[in-house]
C-alpha cells in the first residue's frame, strides 16, 4: 500500500519523465504497427496513416495511461487550473458574476449569523429548554404578572416543577465613595438562580427565610460589579455596600457571564445586565391578591413538557379562584419556553430577513446561471472541439461543474469577507432591546452554512449551462463555428424563464419593501400625542429609606420641576411616573364611575400615571378639553381631587359626552365628596409603543395628590438644544439632594427613534435587499436581450433591408423585453399575495394586499425593465442590412 | 476502424502476466503475441494495453527497463516479478474456476 502509494507520488512529481516515456513508447509502438504494415504490402503513406488510426487518439492515450496510475484528486486539479484559466481569460464575466455572488452570499451569511446568534445558539444556562417564564391572564390583561400570594401557591403546590421562583425589577442606588449611581437590580425569590441553573461564584443566593420582610438586607452582586466598585475584593463576602441608603450585607458574587433572561415588567435588555439582585420579601393579608408585579420563570422536571404544566398551574389557578373569589376567579395560567420568551417579535422579523435574503440569493443564481449561459454558447467551439478530440461528455460536465463551483467558493470566500463587516455593521444597525444581539458573530456555525450555500448555489447556477453544454453536438458545433448559431428554443426558453424569475422574485422583494416603507412611514407620521424635539430626559429614584413621607417625595418633585422651569432656555419642566414609549402599563382596574355600570364581568379599568403640573406640557402632549394641572392641585384640606384622563378613557366610558367635571372614585364605597375625584382636563392619546394597536384608556393624579412616587422621569422642553441643560439638570438634583444618582439622560426623540427601531431596521434591510435584487434583475434583463439582439441582428438587417424602420425594431425588441417583465411581474404579484400572510405581523396600518404599494412597484418593475433593454434595443436599430446580406 | 474486442473484464492483465513469463517484451511485442496466439481472436486495443501496464508497473507485478531492439530503436520492456508471477497463479486459478463455473451453468441449461 505504501509502495504504491510512493509509486504514485514519484509519478506525481516526475510528470514530465511519466509523459515522456510514455511517448517514445506509444511512438515505438506506431513505427512497428506502421513497419509490419508495409511488410505486409502497404505503401508506406498508406501504412503511416493506418497505423495512426489503428492506434487511435494520442492524446486520449495518454490520458487513460494516466488515469490508471494517478491519485483520484489528479483530475479534479486539472480541472481547476483549467477553470481559473477560463475565468482569467474573460475578466469581465468573471468581475460581474463574482461581484454578484459574493454580495448575495455575504448578505446571507450576516443574516444567518444574526439568526444563528438569537434562534439558534442554546441560552446560556444549563438544559435552557426546561426553562419557562409564567404569566397569568384574562380577557382585559393578555399577559399580566403574578401576586406573590399566587406565586407561592404555585411553588408549594405544583409537581411539574423542579424548581420554581419569581423576580421584580427594582433598581437600587449606590452611595459611598464619588458619585452615586443607579444600578440596575431585581427583587428575587430565593432559588432564583437555581432554576436558571447558575451558581454564585463565591457566597449563596437567597432563602426562603429571606422572602420574609425584616429578614436582613441583603445583596448579591454582578462579577462586573465586584470587579469595577470593589476592585475584585476576595474578601468581599460580609461587606456592607450603601444602597437606597441602607447598609446591605453582600452575600454572593455571580460569576461573569450570568445573563438576565429578559423581563415584562420595566423590561430591560436580555443579557449581562443586572448589577445587584436583592432578596424579594413579602408579607401582609395573604386573602388580598389584587396586585400583580412579579414575574414567574421555572425549571420542569426532566419528562415534563409546557402542556402538562400548564395544565397543572391552571388546575391550581382554579382552585385558587375557588379560594379567593374576588382576586383570582377567571385568570387562565401561560406557560411560555423562556427561549420564545426571549426571542419574541424578533423571530419573525429574523425569518422575513431570512427569506429575503434568499430571494436576492437565488436571483443572483439565476443570473449567474444566465451569464454562463450565454458564455456557454460562446465557447461552444471550444467545446466541440474537445469532444471531437475524444473527451467524454462527463468530463465536459465536471469541467464546467468544476468551473461554476470555484466561481461560487470564491464568491462565498469574498462573501464571508464581506459578512464580517456586514455583521458588524448590522449589530450595530439593529435596535438597542434586540434580543441576544451580544451573540451574534461570525463562527463556526456561519462558516459551514456559507460553505454549504457556495456548494448549493455552484451546483444551482451551474448545472443547467454544464448539460446543456455537455449536450453539443460536435460536428454541429465545428461546423457552424459559432458565428451564425441561433440559440436552441430550448434554450432561449431556459434564459427567459430564469429572467422572468429574477424579476417576478424582485417584485416580491419590492413589495415587501414598499409595504414596511409604508407601515414606517404610518408610523413615523402616526400623531404620537407629544412632541418628541427639544426634550431632555433623566430618571431620578428617591431612596425609600429617606423620603418616607408621602409628601416628602411629592414635594421634592414638585420642587425640583419649578427649579428647572427657572432655568434660562427651558420653556416647561416637569416629572412624571413614565415617559411616552417605553411600554409602561402600570393598572388600575376596578374603580367607580359616577354614574356609569361595568358590562358584566368586567371592570373599569386605565393605566395610572403620576405627574407634576408642567410634565405633560413639556412633553408637549396637546389639552383637548378642560386644564392640565397647576400648583394649586395639592393635597390641602378640604381635599379637592383631580384627575386628567386621555381621549381613549374618555370615549371608552363616556363616549361623546363631555366628561370635565364628571367623577371617579377610587374607594369601594364613596360616602362623601372628599371619595370622589374630579376630571379637570382630556389630553391627546399616547401608546404604550408605536406599533401598538390603539392607546390604552390612561389618567394622571397630580404628583401633590397622589402619595408616594419616588421613583420619577423629569422631562425638559427648552428652546435651544436641550442637550446642553444636562449639566444643569444635574446641578439642580445635586443642589436638592446631592446622594441622588441622575441616571438615564436620554433626548426624547432618541427614545421615540429607539421605539421603532425594530420596523426601521427590518425596512433598511428588506429595502437594501429589494434594491440589490431589482439591480440584479435588471442586469440579468439587459444580458438576455442584449444577447438575444446579438444573436438577431441579421435578422433585424434584414427587416430593416426590407422597409422596417428602427422604430418598428426597437418596437419589436421592447416588446420582447415587455413580454418578459409583464410575465415576471404578474407572478411576483401572484407570490406576493400568497405571502402576505407573513408580513402581516410585521406592518403596521397597511393592509399586506395595498394596492398603492402593489401598483407602484408593478410600474418601477416594468419602468426598469424597460430601461435595461432599452440599450441593446437601440444597438438593434443600428443593424446595417448590408452587413447582414454580405455575411450570409 | 477496428471493433472493439470483448475481453472478459480483468483477463487482460492475467494474458499480459502470462505472455510475460516467457521473455521480458515491449509493448507492440505484448500485443502481437497476444493476438497470434489466439489467431487474430483477441485484438488488445493500445487505449486499454498501456493503462494496464502502468497499473501492472504500479502494482509492482512487473518491472519496465528501456533497452535496444534487434532493430536497434529504445523501447521499454516489461519484465515478470516474482510478485507478478505469484499474482498470475493467483488470477488463473481464480479464472479456472469461474470458466469451470460457467460450464456448470451452460451444461445445466443445455440438459
Amino acid at each position: 500500500m505504501l509502495i504504491r502509494f510512493l509509486k504514485k507520488l514519484s509519478i506525481l512529481f516526475g510528470r514530465g519523465r511519466f509523459r515522456a516515456e510514455l511517448d517514445e513508447e506509444m511512438a515505438f509502438h506506431r513505427a512497428q504497427a506502421e513497419q509490419e504494415l508495409i511488410a505486409r504490402g502497404m505503401t508506406s503513406e498508406d501504412a503511416r496513416y493506418a497505423a495512426m488510426r489503428q492506434f487511435g487518439n494520442t492524446t486520449r492515450q495518454h490520458e487513460r495511461a494516466h488515469e490508471a496510475v494517478d491519485f483520484a484528486f489528479e483530475g479534479a486539479f486539472g480541472d481547476l487550473r483549467y477553470a481559473i484559466r477560463q475565468l482569467f481569460s474573460s475578466p469581465a464575466f468573471t468581475v460581474v458574476i463574482l461581484l454578484t455572488l459574493a454580495l448575495s452570499i455575504g448578505a446571507n451569511s450576516a443574516i444567518f449569523s444574526v439568526i444563528n446568534g438569537v434562534l439558534l445558539k442554546t441560552l446560556p444556562y444549563p438544559h435552557s429548554e426546561r426553562l419557562v417564564r409564567v404569566f397569568l391572564s384574562n380577557s382585559d390583561y393578555p399577559k399580566f404578572p403574578l401576586n406573590p400570594f399566587d406565586f407561592r401557591d404555585f411553588r408549594s403546590r405544583n409537581q411539574s416543577f423542579e424548581s420554581f421562583a419569581a423576580f421584580t425589577r427594582g433598581d437600587v442606588q449606590l452611595s459611598g465613595s464619588g458619585e452615586p449611581v443607579r444600578l440596575i437590580g431585581f427583587g428575587t425569590t430565593a432559588g432564583y438562580f437555581h432554576v436558571l441553573g447558575l451558581q454564585p461564584e463565591f457566597g449563596r443566593e437567597f432563602t426562603q427565610a429571606e422572602e420574609i420582610p425584616g429578614n436582613g438586607l441583603y445583596v448579591v452582586i454582578s462579577d462586573r460589579l465586584w470587579r469595577t466598585r470593589f476592585d475584585s475584593d476576595p474578601a468581599i463576602l460580609g461587606r456592607k455596600v450603601t444602597l437606597n441608603t441602607q447598609p446591605f450585607t453582600i452575600v454572593g458574587v455571580m460569576p461573569a457571564r450570568t445573563e438576565h433572561p429578559g423581563n415584562e415588567y420595566h423590561s430591560i435588555a436580555y443579557g449581562e445586565s443586572v448589577d445587584v439582585w436583592w432578596p424579594f420579601s413579602f408579607a401582609g393579608d395573604p386573602s388580598k391578591r389584587g396586585s400583580h408585579y412579579i414575574e414567574g420563570i421555572g425549571r420542569l422536571k426532566e419528562n415534563v413538557g409546557v402542556g402538562p404544566a400548564r395544565s397543572e398551574l391552571n388546575a391550581i389557578m382554579t382552585q385558587l379562584g375557588r379560594e379567593h373569589p374576588n382576586n383570582d376567579a377567571g385568570w387562565t395560567v401561560l406557560v411560555v419556553p423562556l427561549s420564545a420568551e426571549i426571542v419574541g417579535g424578533s423571530r419573525q422579523v429574523l425569518l422575513v430577513l431570512l427569506g429575503a435574503v434568499g430571494m436576492v440569493l437565488l436571483i443572483a443564481c439565476a443570473n449567474a446561471a444566465n451569464l454562463l449561459l450565454a458564455r456557454a454558447s460562446a465557447r461552444r467551439r471550444e467545446i466541440a472541439v474537445r469532444l471531437a478530440m475524444g473527451a467524454p461528455r462527463i468530463r465536459i460536465l465536471r469541467q464546467l461543474l468544476t468551473e461554476s463551483l470555484l466561481i461560487s467558493f470564491a464568491g462565498g470566500a469574498l462573501g464571508l469577507g464581506l459578512a464580517f463587516a456586514g455583521v458588524k455593521a448590522l449589530v450595530q444597525l439593529l435596535p438597542a432591546d434586540f434580543p441576544r444581539a451580544h451573540d451574534i458573530h461570525v463562527s463556526g456555525p456561519v462558516f459551514l452554512f456559507t460553505l454549504a450555500v457556495s456548494v448549493v448555489t455552484g451546483i444551482l447556477f451551474g448545472l443547467a449551462p454544464a448539460l446543456q453544454a455537455a449536450r453539443i453536438d460536435p460536428r454541429q458545433g465545428l461546423q457552424k463555428g459559432g458565428r451564425t448559431t441561433t440559440a436552441s428554443a430550448h434554450q432561449n426558453r431556459l434564459r427567459n424563464s430564469l429572467v422572468v424569475s429574477e424579476v417576478s422574485l424582485a417584485c416580491v422583494l419590492l413589495i415587501g419593501a414598499g409595504l414596511m416603507m409604508r407601515s414606517l412611514l404610518n408610523q413615523l407620521h402616526l400623531d404620537p400625542g407629544f412632541r418628541q424635539d427639544h426634550v431632555l430626559t433623566a430618571a431620578i429614584s428617591l431612596p425609600r429609606a429617606v423620603y418616607t413621607k408621602n409628601d416628602q417625595s411629592a414635594q421634592f418633585f414638585e420642587k425640583l420641576a419649578h427649579n428647572l422651569t427657572m432655568l434660562p432656555g427651558v420653556e416647561a419642566a416637569g416629572a412624571g411616573s413614565d415617559l411616552p414609549w417605553t411600554g409602561y402599563d402600570e393598572n388600575l382596574g376596578g374603580f367607580l364611575i359616577e354614574g356609569k355600570k361595568p358590562a358584566p364581568g368586567a371592570e373599569f379599568h386605565a393605566r395610572y400615571h403620576m405627574a407634576t403640573p408642567g410634565f405633560l406640557k413639556a412633553l408637549g402632549t396637546p389639552l383637548i378639553a378642560g386644564r392640565y394641572f397647576t400648583e394649586a392641585d395639592t393635597d390641602a384640606k378640604p381635599p379637592h381631587n383631580v384627575l386628567i384622563i386621555n381621549r381613549a378613557m374618555a370615549l371608552r366610558y363616556w363616549g361623546e359626552e363631555n366628561v370635565v367635571g364628571r367623577r371617579v372614585s377610587f374607594d369601594d364605597a364613596p360616602k362623601t365628596d372628599s371619595d370622589w375625584t374630579t376630571i379637570v382636563g382630556v389630553v391627546a392619546d399616547v401608546k404604550d409603543y408605536p406599533n401598538s394597536p390603539a392607546a390604552e384608556p390612561a389618567m394622571w393624579w397630580p404628583e401633590l395628590q397622589s402619595g408616594w412616587s419616588p421613583d420619577m422621569s423629569v422631562v425638559l422642553r427648552s428652546a435651544g438644544n436641550p442637550q446642553l441643560l444636562a449639566d444643569a439638570l444635574r446641578n439642580e438634583v445635586h443642589r436638592l439632594d446631592p446622594t441622588l444618582a441622575v441616571a438615564d439622560v436620554q433626548m426624547m426623540d432618541r427614545i421615540a427613534a429607539s421605539s421603532v427601531a425594530t420596523p426601521r431596521f427590518a425596512f433598511v434591510l428588506v429595502g437594501l435587499f429589494a434594491g440589490l435584487a431589482i439591480l440584479l434583475a435588471a442586469i440579468g434583463t439587459y444580458g438576455v436581450i442584449s444577447y438575444s439582439v446579438s444573436q438577431r441582428t441579421s435578422e433585424f438587417g434584414l427587416r430593416m433591408a426590407l422597409g422596417a424602420q428602427p422604430r418598428d425594431v426597437l418596437r419589436l425588441v421592447l416588446a420582447q423585453a415587455g413580454r418578459l417583465a409583464l410575465a415576471g411581474t404578474a407572478i411576483g404579484i401572484l407570490a406576493s399575495l400568497l405571502l402576505s400572510r407573513t408580513l402581516k405581523s410585521l406592518i403596521f396600518n397597511v393592509a399586506p394586499t395595498d394596492p398603492a404599494t402593489f401598483s407602484s412597484v408593478a410600474l418601477i418593475v416594468t419602468a426598469v425593465a424597460f430601461v435595461a433593454c432599452y440599450i441593446p434595443a437601440r444597438r438593434a436599430t443600428f443593424s446595417d442590412p448590408m452587413d447582414s446580406l454580405r455575411a450570409e | 476502424m477496428n471493433k472493439k474486442s470483448d475481453l472478459l473484464p480483468g483477463t487482460l492483465d492475467m494474458l499480459i502476466l502470462k505472455t510475460l513469463t516467457r521473455a521480458p517484451l515491449h509493448g507492440y511485442g505484448i500485443a502481437q503475441h497476444i493476438k497470434r496466439m489466439s489467431d487474430d481472436v483477441l485484438t488488445v486495443e493500445e487505449g486499454s494495453l498501456y493503462p494496464a501496464l502502468q497499473r501492472l508497473l504500479l502494482q509492482g507485478w512487473v518491472k519496465a527497463e528501456w533497452r535496444m531492439t534487434e532493430t536497434n530503436r529504445r523501447a521499454r520492456y516489461y519484465t515478470l516479478t516474482a510478485a507478478g508471477r505469484k499474482q498470475l497463479g493467483i488470477e488463473l486459478s481464480q479464472f479456472e474456476d469461474m470458466i469451470a463455473a460457467i460450464g456448470r451453468v451452460l451444461r445445466d441449461v443445455e440438459a
